[in-house]
C-alpha cells in the first residue's frame, strides 16, 4: 500500500511543474553552485556541505512536503484516502517516503560531486549519518506540522519561510566552528556543528549538536500530530 | 452469507456535534441487507454528518452506531473492505489519470478489482486522460467507478447525482440498480426525490437533525393524502359539492383542492355530480401524494407518521 502511495505521490510531484522545479532543479542547481563556484578550498568545505544539506533538506523536503500536503488535504484527495483501508499513518508514510527519498538522494549526489570537486572524503563518516537521519526527520516532521497550520498550497510560500531561513542561518553559525549554547536553540545549527565534525573540524560540541538536532526533530513530530488533521 | 433482511446499520439515538452546533439531535434507524436506503432532507438537516458517521470518518458525540455489526469509528480498518464509499467532494488528484486511480484504488481499497470499473462505467476510452481533465460528469462516474471497485457488500453514496446531467443520471441509477440486483446494500442520499422515489426500498427524511419521516418508501407515500385539484365554475361555491370524504379548500384563484385518503372514491363521487349538473370542471387533476409532498410536508413540520 506504501508502495502504491508513493508512487502516486512521485507521479504528481513531478507532473506538477512548479512542485518539481522548487523540490528537484532549485535544490541541485544551487548545490551544483556551491559546490563549484563557491571555491571550497578558501570557503572551506564544511559550509559547502552544509549549504548543499540544507537546500536539499529545507527545499526538497521541507518545501516539497508543506507544499504537497496542503495541496493533497485542499484537493480532498488527503480524505478519499482516509475511505480507503490504509490507516493514517501508512497514508502519511505513503505520501512523504518519496518526498524523503528524494532529498537523501540529492543530498548524497552533491555530497559527492564536492567530493569530485576536491573535498575530502569525511573523517568520521558516522557524524554524516546522523546529520542526514536528523536532518531529513527534522525537516519532514517540520513540513508536516507547517501544512498544519497553512490553508493552501500558494500560503505554503509564505508559511514555510521562518523555518527555512532558520534553518540555513543555523547551519551556516554552527558549520562555522565553536558556538555558545544557546546558539543550538536555532533548527540547523546542530546540523551545521556534525557535519563540520564529521569533516574534521572540532568534535567537543558533537553531544549538544546531536541533542539539538535530536529534541528540533522531536518537538516538529510533537507539533506535527498536534496541528495536522 | 448472511440473510436477506438483515440488519445491516442500527443507528440509534445518534447525536452529532460541530463545537457547541448539535447538528444531529438524536436520530434513530436501520438499514437491512440488500435494500437502498434513502437519507433525505435540505442542506443542514444533518444528512452528510450522518453519512460521515455511517463512514467512521467521524466520532459520534452521542448514541450508537453499529455497521454490519462493528463500530464504524473504531473497527475503521476492518470495515473498511467491505464498504464503498462515494463522498460528496471526489477528492482526485488533478495530474493522476484515471487508469492510475483505479489501480490505486485496487490497493488503498482493501479490495481486489473483480472486473474492469472503468468500463462499467462507461469510461474505458478515457482511461488515460488526467482527471483535471476529465468533465464533471465523468469525474463524477471515476468517483462512483471507485466506490464500487471490488464488489464492496455495503455502498454508500452521498450525493451521487448532483450536477450530473439527465443521461448521466440514468446511467448511475442502472449501475446502482445492477448493484441492488447483486445483493449490494445501498445508503444513499440526495437532494433529487424522483432519485429517491425511483430507487429506495426505504427513507428517512431528516430535518434540523432529527428524524421527521421514516419507513418504506409504499408506506411513507400511503399515509401522505392524495390530491384532487380543479376550477370550479362561476358563481358555484365549495358549498355546493357533494359530500366528499377529504377536506377541500377552495383558494382564492376559484381552484379547489380536496385532500383525501380515498382517492378513488371521492374522484367518483366528484365527477357523478358533475355530470348529473352538466358542469366542466377546468384542469382536473387528480394525483397520489409523492415523495415531493411527504418532503414538503416534514418540512413545514406537518406531523407525518408511516410504519
Amino acid at each position: 500500500m506504501i508502495v502504491a502511495l508513493g508512487l502516486a505521490e512521485l507521479k504528481l510531484l513531478l507532473r506538477n511543474r512548479t512542485a518539481a522545479a522548487l523540490a528537484v532543479l532549485m535544490p541541485m542547481a544551487a548545490g551544483l553552485y556551491f559546490a563549484l563556484a563557491m571555491d571550497g578550498e578558501q570557503t572551506g568545505w564544511t559550509m559547502v556541505v552544509t549549504l548543499q544539506l540544507l537546500f536539499s533538506f529545507g527545499f526538497t523536503v521541507y518545501v516539497t512536503v508543506t507544499t504537497a500536503l496542503t495541496a493533497r488535504r485542499q484537493d480532498l484527495y488527503l480524505k478519499r484516502l482516509r475511505t480507503g483501508a490504509a490507516s493514517d499513518v501508512v497514508v502519511l508514510t505513503g505520501v512523504l517516503l518519496p518526498v524523503v527519498l528524494l532529498g537523501l538522494a540529492q543530498a548524497l549526489v552533491l555530497t559527492g560531486i564536492s567530493v569530485v570537486a576536491g573535498a575530502p572524503m569525511p573523517a568520521r563518516p558516522e557524524l554524516v549519518v546522523a546529520a542526514l537521519v536528523g536532518g531529513l526527520a527534522l525537516s519532514c516532521a517540520a513540513g508536516v506540522f507547517t501544512s498544519g497550520v497553512t490553508g493552501t498550497a500558494e500560503l505554503a510560500q509564505i508559511t514555510t519561510a521562518p523555518f527555512f531561513f532558520a534553518l540555513v542561518a543555523g547551519g551556516l553559525v554552527g558549520s562555522s566552528g565553536a558556538v555558545d549554547l544557546p546558539v543550538f536553540l536555532v533548527p540547523g545549527t546542530g546540523l551545521g556543528t556534525l557535519v563540520a565534525a564529521a569533516w574534521g573540524g572540532p568534535t567537543d560540541q558533537v553531544g549538544p549538536a546531536a541533542l539539538s538536532l535530536a529534541l528540533w526533530a522531536i518537538a516538529a513530530t510533537a507539533l506535527a500530530t498536534r496541528f495536522f488533521r | 452469507m448472511a440473510a436477506m433482511g438483515e440488519t445491516v446499520i442500527d443507528v440509534a439515538d445518534l447525536r452529532c456535534r460541530y463545537g457547541d452546533f448539535e447538528a444531529v439531535r438524536g436520530v434513530d434507524f436501520e438499514v437491512r441487507r440488500g435494500e437502498l436506503f434513502a437519507l433525505l432532507g435540505t442542506n443542514g438537516a444533518g444528512k452528510t454528518t450522518t453519512m460521515e458517521t455511517l463512514e467512521g470518518l467521524r466520532a459520534p458525540f452521542g448514541g450508537t452506531v453499529r455497521v454490519l455489526g462493528l463500530d464504524p469509528f473504531r473497527d475503521r480498518a476492518a470495515l473498511r473492505p467491505r464498504t464503498g464509499i462515494m463522498l460528496q467532494d471526489s477528492g482526485f488528484p488533478a495530474d493522476l489519470t484515471a487508469r492510475e486511480l483505479a489501480a490505486l484504488w485496487g490497493v488503498t481499497s482493501g479490495r481486489r478489482a473483480t472486473e474492469d470499473v472503468l468500463e462499467r462505467l462507461d469510461l474505458g476510452h478515457r482511461r488515460d486522460v488526467r482527471v483535471k481533465q476529465l468533465s464533471g460528469g465523468e469525474r463524477r462516474r471515476l468517483d462512483l467507478a471507485l466506490a464500487v471497485l471490488g464488489r464492496p457488500e455495503l455502498l454508500f453514496l452521498d450525493e451521487p447525482t448532483t450536477g450530473l446531467d439527465p443521461e448521466s443520471r440514468q446511467r448511475t441509477w442502472d449501475v446502482v440498480r445492477g448493484l441492488l440486483a447483486e445483493g449490494t446494500t445501498v445508503v444513499l442520499t440526495t437532494h433529487y426525490l424522483e432519485e429517491a422515489e425511483s430507487l429506495a426500498h426505504r427513507l428517512a427524511i431528516l430535518h434540523e437533525g432529527l428524524v421527521a419521516v421514516s419507513g418504506a418508501l409504499a408506506d411513507v407515500l400511503a399515509a401522505q393524502p392524495a390530491r384532487i385539484e380543479f376550477d370550479l365554475p362561476e358563481p358555484l361555491d365549495v358549498g355546493a359539492l357533494p359530500m366528499l370524504s377529504g377536506d377541500v379548500v377552495h383558494r382564492p384563484s376559484g381552484r379547489v383542492e380536496v385532500r383525501t385518503a380515498a382517492l378513488q372514491d371521492d374522484l367518483g363521487v366528484l365527477l357523478a355530480w358533475a355530470g348529473r349538473e352538466g358542469l366542466r370542471l377546468g384542469r382536473i387533476r387528480a394525483h397520489h401524494a409523492s415523495l415531493e409532498d411527504v418532503f414538503h410536508n416534514a418540512r413545514t413540520g406537518r406531523e407525518v407518521v408511516a410504519a
